[in-house]
């Protein structure tokens, strides 16, 4: 199995179940991959094939379920069954989301829009402490996408993570593709966005495909990873490896899957781009 | 300011119930309704919650055509959202809901081949459960016998329907040249099993299915026993027994004392 380092600060891909079984044949050269771990917690089959996966390949844990954002207790439940998943996959990194997904008792499915409050700030830090506490290890937090604003937002969400970053001590996940779809949606500068996140804290960067909608006659930008990184998104890709760094950068695509080498061939382009960014360790650790 | 708790409520109602003007008043309108807005999520969730259920009833969705699965999946979801984020355990409730979904009522085997597919999902789910410990079996009293109640092994699913499910499934499969069976008299009884890396699914005869489904719904080993002998008088316990062991039925077993 591959040790419990760091993932390497290339390309990679985000793994979908129907993947699995050509990559497990045919072990194509991606740097490292990233699963949801919801999908394994059941055990069975699925988590067998990534275990299998994860002898073969860096793994990192890119969590949707926790809902840290959500007013009240975390799901316990969730959190131990995370636990145990981490302790038997060792992954090099775990994240989760900005956002909140569960009240009442209903799992809703979505990464869904938290207020920038004082009051989200202490419910969302409260969390990432109780998770980090709970697996023993620095977790990434990634910005959503949005697609609408609440008034009563008292800060920007980049300032909202950055502070985040500085109270827990967990790193960020910046996605490149939500930044982009966020900025047209609800209507900011993704160029000041990146510049408003702290360095140091960015641990992973996303990319992924949108689409554009129309809503009431606005066109409206849906974060669907179900088509190629677009354009724009590259080249503020381009501005957040100027800004961080090189990073380990992964490709998202979860809807409309196209064949393994489609998504390894959109890796390869992020990674030529990375490459450029990295540093002498860097080479050492791709070579 | 809506209380974050409070706001989450009312954005849970508003995705599928009645519009909330408290909500909408905070929702920054900024070139696009708040309802339009709010519509994205409900969207999401919906045709996400969709698609999950889509990926465990595929035959279903075969059989009823995918926009007929769409109308049928989002009156379930908005009677029965998810309770938890493992999704691959959501719908166990689909096939009930089907047989009492009054636009499914041409189809009557409908929910029963959503009951075997339900089977086929979750015992995937289950491939590395513990296996009956035989040695602790053989310590036990005979005198104790007739009180053993059973664990079954989440491995193993069992399915009786007066449908022949089985030959539905198996000629909606892709890549299959199995032929759609006729319907008549292709009552079935099944016994679905996870085998390594793929699920696998036999027909039993009808009375070891009665004793393993007996047994399965927790009467002891005597009463299961009895059951069986009490509608197929020639069957062979000894030897349902040892098959029952054979097969991994079972993963644990307690001793009901009164």
């Amino acid at each position: 199995m591959n040790g419990k380092r760091d993932l390497p600060s290339r390309a990679g891909i985000g793994l979908k179940a129907p993947h699995v079984g050509e990559l497990l044949a045919t072990r194509p050269a991606a740097p490292w991959l990233e699963v949801h771990p919801e999908n394994y917690m059941s055990g069975g089959i699925a988590l067998a094939s990534l275990e299998a996966v994860r002898r073969e390949y860096p793994v990192s844990l890119h969590g949707v379920g926790l809902s840290l954002g959500t007013a009240g207790d975390i799901d316990a439940r969730h959190l131990s069954r995370l636990r145990s998943l981490v302790e038997r996959i060792e992954p090099c990194l775990v994240s989760e989301h900005l956002s909140w997904s569960t009240a009442g008792g209903v799992y809703l499915n979505h990464l869904l829009p938290l207020p920038y409050t004082d009051e989200t700030l202490g419910v969302v830090a409260d969390h990432v402490d109780e998770v980090q506490n709970a697996l023993g290890r620095r977790i990434l937090i990634e910005n959503p996408s949005s697609y609408l604003r609440f008034r009563h937002s008292s800060m920007a969400e980049p300032h909202f993570l950055a502070e985040l970053a500085r109270r827990t001590g967990c790193g960020l996940l910046c996605d490149v593709n939500n930044i982009y779809v966020s900025a047209w949606n609800v209507d900011f500068d993704a160029g000041s966005y990146l510049d408003t996140l702290p360095v140091q804290a960015i641990g992973e960067i996303h990319l992924a495909g949108h689409a554009a909608n129309d809503a009431d006659g606005r066109t409206i930008l849906i974060d669907d990873h179900g088509s190629p990184v677009t354009a724009p998104v590259w080249k503020l890709y381009q501005r957040a490896l100027e800004r961080f760094g090189s990073v380990p950068t992964l490709i998202e695509w979860d809807t409309d899957l196209p064949e393994l080498s489609v998504l390894l061939g959109e890796a390869s382009v992020a990674d030529r781009m990375l490459q450029a960014f990295a540093s002498e360790d860097d080479h050492a650790c791709a070579a | 300011m809506l209380a974050l708790r409070d706001l989450q409520a009312r954005f849970t109602d508003s995705l599928f119930a009645t519009e909330d003007l408290t909500l909408l008043d905070l929702v920054d309108s900024d070139g696009l309704d708040a309802r339009a807005r709010l519509a994205v999520y409900r969207h999401h969730v919906l045709a996400t919650l969709t698609a999950t259920l889509a990926a465990a009833y595929p035959v279903v969705c075969r059989l009823v055509d995918q926009r007929f699965f769409a109308y049928a999946a989002d009156a379930f979801i908005r009677r029965h959202l998810p309770t938890e984020p493992c999704l691959v355990e959501y719908g166990a409730g689909l096939p009930h809901f089907l047989a009492s979904f009054p636009a499914c009522g041409a189809l009557p085997y409908l929910p029963d081949v959503a009951r075997l597919e339900w089977a086929v999902h979750t015992v995937a789910q289950h491939s590395d459960a513990a296996s009956l410990d035989l040695a602790r079996l053989r310590r036990v009293d005979p005198r104790d016998m007739a009180q053993l109640r059973f664990v079954p092994n989440p491995t193993v699913a069992l399915l009786a329907s007066p449908w022949p499910v089985d030959k539905i499934w198996k000629a909606h499969q892709e890549g299959t040249s199995e032929a759609l069976p006729g319907l008549q008299g292709g009552a079935v009884c099944l016994e679905v099993h996870a085998v390594g890396e793929t699920v696998a699914m036999r027909v039993l005869e009808p009375a070891t299915f009665a004793f393993r489904d007996a047994l399965a719904r927790g009467l002891t080993l005597g009463e299961a026993a009895g059951h069986a002998l009490e509608s197929y008088p020639s069957f062979d316990l000894q030897q349902a027994i040892l098959e029952l062991l054979d097969d991994c039925i079972f993963n644990d077993f307690t001793i009901i004392t009164e």
